[in-house]
């Protein structure tokens, strides 16, 4: 891989273990990977690191570098270690407890003992303005210019190294932030300022604040990040113009990034949903369930016209199981995605009613499951996949850590199958059953809550867990195909070359839709489109191939939830109320089954400006030789037993190929099961499609 | 019967609960009604063909639990099993043999299998409008609305006309109780259909021995943590506030081996005030008690109430003989967990919170929008501070034993000529105690119309705050007043344009005596500010 031009892509994704390296030749399609150990106290060495080792592998120069997208686990991990700078906010007044008290709900209904998570301002830095905006977004009580001074003073007294503004209604009308931030970064120059019109003006006061609040409490450090790697990169004679990869599944350059940290809060997750849904592209399958199991935990989230549903707001830094309500609010565009607490590495047990419990404790990747015998004496799903022989103790990781499987059976026998008069097969298949069923049912929730079937979609297995239980899993949920991607591994990082330059913007407007004037919307989505453009343009896209897409979230009158709706822009143009209730009728029909008899009324607006969406094609590199390369027995609850099941090398898969279940099939980072009524074949891309016969 | 291997019995349970929070979502997202898309004032059940309540939608509020497999026993009176049919669906909303008030709706559909009576799928919905006048002067359940009968709302298939005509004509707001009702039958359709493709799948005939091995697990589980409690008698009691004269709650428990029996006699008698709590929801409150005391963390069925019996004089405030009025049920009926912790503290103190600010406080505003003239009526929650744990401070503003959210002030602000002028933390407020209770808050809302408004509220712990336990001190007592002056807490009040009502809610009741608290902890509330130095000093003895 060598050439004269600048036109390699990298993509870059920090984990926790690893930092992973993905290249494209777009020219040949030809995709090389590195994984290198993450590099905590500075980031920066590590993606370095990671960059000089790829294109040494390669023989490729710096100057080959046509783009860096970047990933990274910075922002969600400095809110769930609470490692963000002293942050400090500016409320209306009589309200700078909204932050403590929340929602007032408690997530867990028979827990007395529930710990609610603890605001990352406390209450000696919340700070309170006398200003008053009405919900019709008239000024009632501007802010003082003095009182604001005082402020300032205060806030450099209290030392503090960020500030959020957050008042009432300023969704509605931004007047009062806007002075307010006018005088302080007049005072304050040195001072990091967000407001929350700016951040994302939805309505919702403790939603908006506690959004304001994280973008305010880890920009200065992402910033400082962001701009080091800048510098470095530049120095090695690397792209300075680096992107960075959002939660929606969107590109920005690092100037828009810095300026919205929390918009990164999931980015890694996204890429991976953006890989699966390059991956479905080629396997031709445009409804994709992704599910990405790894040793905490396993995400799903849904791939819906070759796109990745999104929503509006996510949940970081749950205190308690993953439980909804247990974290802190963010009103954020992300790929949706549902996290429940089953990974390789969830312990099982048998709980107070004498049934198997998987998760969501978990014995991660320290110390880990029995087999890995590094101390962890508690039997878990890796454990169970060992002794169900869907792992193999001498393959694992490539053969590059053997597992114990005596370990595995022995707190299999010890913890579940001696208390519950279970052999230790059993107990090992009642883990496995246990935790696809978890994790099955957890899905098929998801996809419900967005008016959806799951018996529709494929599932796309990624992480290393994901295919050694995808298709038990598909079976459980009446899915009848399954596709391994090959380089699930690194995935994520792969998927951020995939995704477009892409900003949303979200504009509340809260009105009946009869009232709704659409020459002031389309004003609005112009003005939207003209930043927009900017943006992308300023990232390399040239407008002409930039698309705007316009939804509006709307609900019945007098309604709790909102429903998106995708509005063509001639209906917009054209002013046409009647066909935007019409498609509102017809979402909602989609989503419920029937309409309602009460007025439309519109929540908010939103405006996405992409650019084109990377087309890759990227080239399974095969091995030589013959992919059989034993036999092994293994469980399957068809056969209710053991059956001595031939296992390929998956790199030596010949496309075209079709064999038949009872199959295994090795990767360097996780197996493909394939149960007895099942076939798999390899397209030529490298994916693995299994079609199982339900 | 087939004995079910512990693996089969933990999958089949998992996918009936999921079934029902799957077909719950749909319901809930869909529903007329706030209280049910907001704060899940909604369940969805199971039962098996014994009528014994296997599963149920797990986020539903407490007042539902159990009470759907006792409805559905009143209904069986008056249409026995053998008479049912494929496409029948049963309706309540009888407060005695229902969750306790009119606006609860109960319905049941029994299911078949090829002809054969396989159980019964059935919902609770709160709604809105079900006619009457509900007040706090109301007298007797008359008044509260609508009273329907056991009565089959359709019959193999078919709608009874005449029912829904009558249920019609004396509602204001018809079609969204009855559009919520229809909404329902459609739920129970597809709940039916999944249920009998997941018996396929798993190879059950029918659910009897899945529902004898899951409800003999539950109750197995209740019984050996009652068992941990040493035999007694355990009792204590707490003054409420009432409408003219307090009431007394007196409650004993008694601890025999792996059964506890919660006894409420001593309490005062009903009276003529819709506070009482019929026996459905007093029963509810104290199974719920119980549970999250001794047995957090497994799903809910009927076999977790067998150890456990709740008696109550007849004719007592929390055992009403009909007509009582019981429109606001929950202002006695939340005193069953703080009265049945007091008395558990004496023997399983690490098991127990302090008194919450409870019964949840709530206002109604009525009045007129600016502009169009249109009436508009308003509900908002308030919750106070929590009790304090005995291990940690109470949080501040939480709600329990209910699960009530707020609602966020822009959103109120745009559906009320209201403007809120606070909605803060209150110092002083949650008892003092070696762990303290949760701050209350205070809200102020200013009339912005041109037209009075009138405010409708029925507060308790104003006159008996929330107490501590085991030497912890009381919270403060909720406050209700116009303009800076003190209303009476049980009012209906007219206030004018620009008049301000301010409503303060209970604080949480301390844990332990507040001599024995950590001074980082004390010195960590005067620094948030949630304790002044001067309740410092008086309370901790704490010097600045």
């Amino acid at each position: 891989m060598s050439t004269d031009t600048a036109s390699f892509r990298i993509g870059v994704d920090i984990g926790g273990t690893f930092t992973d390296v993905v290249m494209l030749d777009p020219g040949t399609g030809r995709l090389a990977n590195e994984k290198v150990l993450t590099t905590p106290d500075d980031p920066a060495e590590g993606v370095l690191n990671g960059v000089a080792r790829i294109l040494e592998a390669h023989s490729a120069t710096p100057e080959a570098v046509q783009t860096i997208i970047h990933g990274t686990t910075l922002v969600a991990n400095a809110l769930i270690e609470r490692k963000g700078v002293r942050t400090a906010l500016v409320t209306t007044k009589g309200f700078r407890d909204v932050l403590e008290i929340g929602r007032e709900l408690r997530y867990s209904i028979y827990d007395l003992f529930i710990d609610m998570p603890v605001p990352l301002v406390p209450r000696d830095l919340r700070f309170e303005i006398d200003e008053r905006m009405t919900a019709g977004g008239q000024v009632l009580r501007a802010p003082e210019a003095d009182s604001v001074r005082g402020l300032a003073a205060d806030l450099r007294a209290a030392a503090v190294e960020a500030v959020a503004i957050v008042f009432l209604h300023s969704f509605r009308n931004d007047a009062n932030e806007r002075l307010v931030k006018e005088i302080l970064a007049e005072e304050l120059p040195d001072m990091t300022i967000c407001t929350s019109f700016e951040v994302m003006p939805q309505i919702g006061e403790y939603e908006r604040t506690s959004t304001a609040v994280a973008n305010a409490f880890v920009q200065p450090i992402f910033r400082g990040y962001v701009q080091r790697l800048v510098q470095e990169l530049g120095r090695r004679g690397l792209p300075d113009d680096l992107y960075l990869m959002l939660a929606d599944g969107g590109t920005v350059r690092h100037e828009t990034a810095v300026q919205y940290p929390i918009r990164l809060v999931q980015s890694g997750p996204a890429g991976g949903a953006q890989a699966a849904s390059v991956f479905g592209r080629l396997a031709a399958e445009q409804n994709l369930l992704c599910f990405d199991m790894g040793g905490t935990t396993a995400k799903a989230c849904l791939i819906h016209d070759g796109e990745p549903l999104k929503t509006d707001s996510f949940e970081v830094a749950r205190v308690f199981r993953f439980a909804k309500g247990s974290g802190l609010p963010l009103q954020v565009p992300v790929i949706d995605m549902i996290e429940i607490g089953a990974g390789g590495g969830s312990i099982a047990q048998v709980d107070k009613l004498g049934l198997v419990q998987v998760g969501p404790e978990s014995a991660s990747s320290k110390p880990g499951p029995a087999c890995y015998g590094l101390g962890g004496g508690r039997p878990t799903v890796t454990d169970a996949d060992l002794v169900l022989g869907y792992l193999d103790a001498a393959s694992f990781l490539g053969g590059d850590m053997a597992l114990d499987k005596q370990a595995a059976e022995a707190t299999i026998r010890r913890d579940l199958a001696e208390p519950l008069g279970l052999s230790v097969v059993d107990a090992a298949w009642g883990i496995y059953e246990t935790v696809n069923e978890s994790m099955a049912q957890a899905a098929t929730i998801h996809a419900l809550e967005s008016g959806r079937k799951v018996q529709d979609f494929v599932l796309i297995a990624i992480g290393g867990a994901g295919p050694v239980h995808a298709t038990n899993l598909a079976r459980r949920m009446g899915v009848r195909r399954v596709i391994c991607p090959l380089g699930a591994g690194v995935a994520s990082a792969f998927g951020f070359l995939a995704s477009p330059t892409s900003f949303e913007f979200v504009r509340a407007a809260i009105e009946p839709l009869a009232e709704l004037d659409p020459g002031r919307i389309e004003t609005m989505v112009a003005e939207l489109e003209r930043e927009g453009l900017g943006l992308v343009k300023s990232a390399g896209v040239s407008p002409e191939t930039a698309v705007t897409s316009v939804s509006v979230l709307m609900r019945y009158s007098g309604q709790g939830y909102q429903v998106e709706v995708a509005v063509p822009r001639e209906v917009l143009t054209a002013g046409d109320k009647d066909e935007i209730g019409r498609l509102f009728d017809a979402r909602y029909r989609a989503l419920f089954g029937r309409t309602e008899r009460m007025a439309a009324e519109i929540m908010s607006w939103r405006v996405v400006v992409a650019g084109p969406k990377p087309v890759l094609e990227p080239q399974a590199a095969l091995r030589e030789g013959t992919a059989l390369t034993g036999e092994r027995p293994v469980f399957f609850g068809e056969t209710g037993g053991f059956v001595d099941t031939p296992v390929y090398d998956r790199y030596r898969v010949r496309p075209g190929e079709r064999i038949h279940g009872p199959a295994v099939f090795e990767e360097r980072e996780s197996t493909i099961i394939v149960p007895p009524d099942a076939a798999a074949e390899a397209d030529p891309h490298g994916n693995l499609i299994i079609d199982l016969e339900t | 019967m087939n004995q079910l291997s512990p693996v089969k019995v933990g999958v089949v349970w998992e996918r009936l609960n999921g079934l029902m929070d799957q077909v719950a979502e749909t319901c809930v997202r869909t529903s007329f009604s706030a209280v049910v898309r907001e704060n899940y004032d909604f369940a969805i059940g199971l039962l098996d063909a014994r009528g014994r309540q296997i599963a149920q939608s797990r986020r539903s509020v407490p007042s539902f639990i159990g009470t759907m497999s006792r409805t559905l026993t009143a209904m069986l009176e008056k249409f026995p099993v053998d008479t049912l049919k494929p496409g029948d669906v049963l309706i309540t909303n009888d407060g005695w043999l229902g969750t306790g008030h009119l606006n609860d709706i109960t319905m049941i559909k029994p299911l078949f299998r090829d002809g054969r009576h396989l159980g019964y799928v059935g919902s609770i919905f709160h709604t809105v409008d079900i006619g009457g006048a509900p007040s706090p002067s109301a007298k007797d359940s008359y008044e509260e609305g609508l009273n329907i009968p056991v009565a089959k709302i359709v019959s193999e298939g078919v709608e009874n006309r005449l029912l829904i005509d009558f249920i019609e004509a004396n509602l204001r707001e018809p079609e969204e109780t009855l559009g919520d009702i229809r909404s329902q039958f459609a739920a129970y359709h597809r709940c039916s259909e999944r249920l009998l493709r997941l018996l396929d799948e798993e190879e059950l005939d029918d659910l009897e021995a899945f529902s004898d091995d899951v409800l003999d697990r539950s109750e197995a589980s209740l019984r050996r943590a009652i068992e941990a409690i040493p035999d007694g008698v355990y009792a204590d009691g707490l003054i409420a506030d009432g409408f003219e004269h307090p009431l007394e709650i007196r409650c004993s428990l008694t601890v025999r081996g792996s059964e506890i029996v919660v006894d409420y006699a001593g309490t005062a008698e009903q009276i003529e005030r819709p506070v009482n709590s019929p026996m459905t929801f007093t029963k509810a409150y104290s199974c719920y008690a119980i549970k999250c005391a001794l047995d957090p963390g497994t799903p809910i069925n009927d076999g977790t109430f067998r150890p456990i019996r709740v008696t109550a004089p007849e004719g007592s405030l929390v055992n009403p003989r009909r007509p009582a009025p019981v429109w606001g049920r929950h202002l006695s009926g939340h005193y069953m967990p703080p009265a049945i912790y007091g008395a558990l503290s004496k023997v399983a103190p690490d098991k127990v919170i302090a008194d919450c600010g409870s019964p949840l406080w709530n206002v109604y505003f009525k009045g007129r929008r600016e502009g169009t003239g249109r009436p508009f009526v308003k509900m908002f929650f308030m919750n106070g501070g929590h009790g304090a744990r005995p291990n940690q401070d109470g949080p501040g503003c939480l709600s329990f034993p209910s699960n009530v959210s707020n609602q966020a002030i822009e959103q109120f602000e745009n559906q009320a000529p209201l403007l809120v002028e606070e909605k803060a933390l209150v110092p002083d407020t949650g008892g003092a105690g070696r762990f303290r209770g949760g701050n209350a808050q205070r809200l102020t809302f200013r009339n912005v119309a041109q037209t009075p408004v009138v405010v409708t509220i029925r507060h308790e712990r104003v006159d008996n705050p929330p107490r501590g336990l085991l030497g912890g001190e009381p919270g403060s007592g909720g406050l209700d007043l116009v303009n800076g002056k003190p209303i009476p807490s049980k009012s209906q009040t007219q206030i004018q344009p620009d008049d301000a009502v301010t409503f303060q809610t209970p604080g949480g009741g301390g844990m332990g005596p507040p001599g024995e608290r950590d001074p980082a902890a004390i010195r960590s509330d005067l620094t948030s500010g949630l304790v002044t130095p001067e309740h410092a000093k008086l309370h901790y003895g704490y010097d600045v």
